[in-house]
């Protein structure tokens, strides 16, 4: 056991000795495993965020039923009642056009341009409206809902709120394919990358791996300071990638901010992704391994006794 | 200790470099392995090494067949034998010290037990004083020396030398010699390849002469 430990950490030392050795090309390594796998780290970061934008979206899923201009109060009653009767349907609220017209005045009184229109206009241009919120929230129900809604008598126009959130998910679901797609790809390349890293090593180290192998070193004792080159090289471009990816949605943030408080909303990109820091170590740990292990079991194989 | 049956060694294309060699080495012996260049000397301490398999024929070492050793067993096998060899394959981007270390890594020596060894084994061939040289800075002679000082720092019970002093002027083979029968006189196995006339004068062992891959002879020189 001890032997086992004592191996591993004099793996461990050589390698952290070579790659101190040689410094910048060790770090041109790392910066470009940290690159390739900050790129679809970044976009998965994009598309998580904006789909639990149009996930809260389509939590507030709304059928809006716009009346026509000057519909009586017994239409108001029956559609109403046809309202209330209808089982699909959550809860109804009415809101009135003068008190729609009052309530978009009050929050664009703050916006000059608009506020100058308002003033131009002499007369409300809003009509009435009912706001329905359903029980269910599957698209297809809701889409046939609406369309039960639109035939009630006195209704100009049934609206479904969600239904640019509903595209935007569907948008997201084929991004969500692409990364993987475009991580599956840098993958290869990483594997390929650090694999050729590798046995280049292999190759200045030639002499020591094939002294040791005729002094009755085993496999593993050979294979272990290039798999922990390999593992280190993974781990410190990992590091490195969310250091990048860090800054640059700091950077975004703050454009964000700004574009969020023009929608009057404080929504940001989450900087701490733990779940998705450990994944992207990780797998450019796994990768760093793979990719030396392949090279150097290569590499061992010209060393087997004939 | 070792004994060859009937071994046969060919490379590809090529002339079978050892044909139908039998012999055995007892535990302490010390063996001279003769004959012109090419004869197949190197083919021999190989074999022996645990370095290479015959083509045919057994070799045993230590009642173990070579032939039949799985592949991950021959790495142990091959920890029981000091090689030094022809080309010393002496590792020249470290220091002595680091050089003679190398088999106590791989025995899974380590810490001041291994320091402690390594220093022992650099003393007995007098390069103690030389630890932190590079390789390169020594003499054809002092190399030579560090490559044994690697041979016997993992205490082996059987030393393979080829040719080691092939290449150095009397004086300093009188001296490698000398080491070695130092080590020989305390148990310990030597087999030697040698066109060395002077190695063969001053010792009292078997000869083991090849011709063409074949043995000619296996005698006492002294006898």
């Amino acid at each position: 056991m001890t032997n086992w430990i004592n191996h591993h950490v004099q793996a461990l030392k050589l390698v952290l000795g070579r790659m101190r050795d040689n410094l910048l090309s060790t770090f041109m390594i790392c910066l470009v495993v940290g690159v390739a796998t900050s790129l679809p780290g970044l976009f998965y970061v994009g598309v998580d965020n904006l789909s639990k934008l149009s996930g809260h979206m389509q939590d507030e899923t709304e059928i809006s039923l716009f009346l026509k201009v000057g519909v009586s109060q017994e239409t108001l009653a029956t559609i109403d009642t046809a309202l209330s009767k209808n089982t699909e349907i959550k809860q109804h609220h009415f809101v009135n056009k003068d008190e729609a017209w009052k309530r978009f005045q009050d929050e664009s009184a703050n916006n000059g341009d608009i506020n100058k229109v308002i003033l131009q206009l002499n007369k409300n241009p809003l009509p009435d409206a009912f706001f329905i919120q359903a029980k269910s929230a599957e698209p297809e129900a809701l889409e046939a809902l609406k369309n039960s809604l639109q035939t009630l008598p006195g209704v100009e126009q049934a609206l479904l709120n969600s239904e640019w959130a509903k595209r935007l998910s569907i948008l997201l679901k084929l991004g969500t394919k692409i990364i993987f797609v475009i991580a599956a790809l840098l993958a290869i390349t990483l594997l390929i990358i650090i694999g050729n890293t590798v046995r280049m090593q292999i190759l200045t180290q030639k002499d020591e791996i094939e002294v040791s192998n005729l002094m009755g070193a085993t496999s593993s004792f050979i294979r272990t300071p290039f798999l922990y080159a390999g593992m280190l090289y993974g781990l410190f471009g990992g590091l490195l990638a969310i250091a990048m990816m860090a800054g640059i949605m700091e950077a975004f943030n703050l454009s964000i901010a700004q574009i969020s408080s023009l929608y009057s909303s404080d929504f940001s990109i989450a900087l701490l992704n733990p779940k998705l820091f450990i994944g992207i170590i990780s797998t450019a740990t796994f990768i760093g391994w793979l990719g030396s292990y392949i090279a150097v079991s290569r590499s061992i194989a010209s060393f087997k006794i004939n | 200790m070792i004994q060859f049956d009937q071994v046969t060694k060919r490379y590809p294309g090529s002339d079978e470099a050892l044909k139908n060699v039998s012999f055995s080495i007892d535990a302490g012996e010390w063996v001279f392995v003769t004959g012109h260049s090419g004869a197949g000397k190197s083919t021999l301490l190989k074999l022996t090494a645990a370095i290479e398999r015959p083509t045919s024929g057994t070799v045993l070492i230590a009642n173990q067949n070579i032939s039949k050793l799985k592949s991950s067993a021959i790495p142990f096998m091959r920890r029981r034998f000091g090689v030094v060899f022809q080309d010393h394959k002496l590792l020249y981007d470290r220091n002595c010290f680091e050089n003679v270390i190398l088999p106590l890594r791989i025995n899974g020596v380590a810490g001041a037990e291994a320091s402690k060894r390594v220093r022992a084994a650099l003393d007995k061939v007098g390069l103690l004083h030389k630890e932190k040289a590079m390789p390169i800075t020594l003499s054809g002679g002092e190399q030579q020396r560090l490559a044994i000082a690697r041979a016997v720092v993992s205490r082996p019970s059987i030393l393979i030398a080829d040719e080691p002093t092939g290449n150095l002027d009397a004086s300093y083979a009188a001296d490698i010699m000398g080491i070695f029968q130092a080590f020989n006189q305390v148990g310990v196995t030597v087999v030697m390849a040698t066109h060395d006339a002077l190695g063969l004068s001053a010792s009292h062992s078997r000869v083991l002469h090849l011709n063409h891959g074949q043995l000619s002879q296996s005698e006492s020189p002294m006898s």
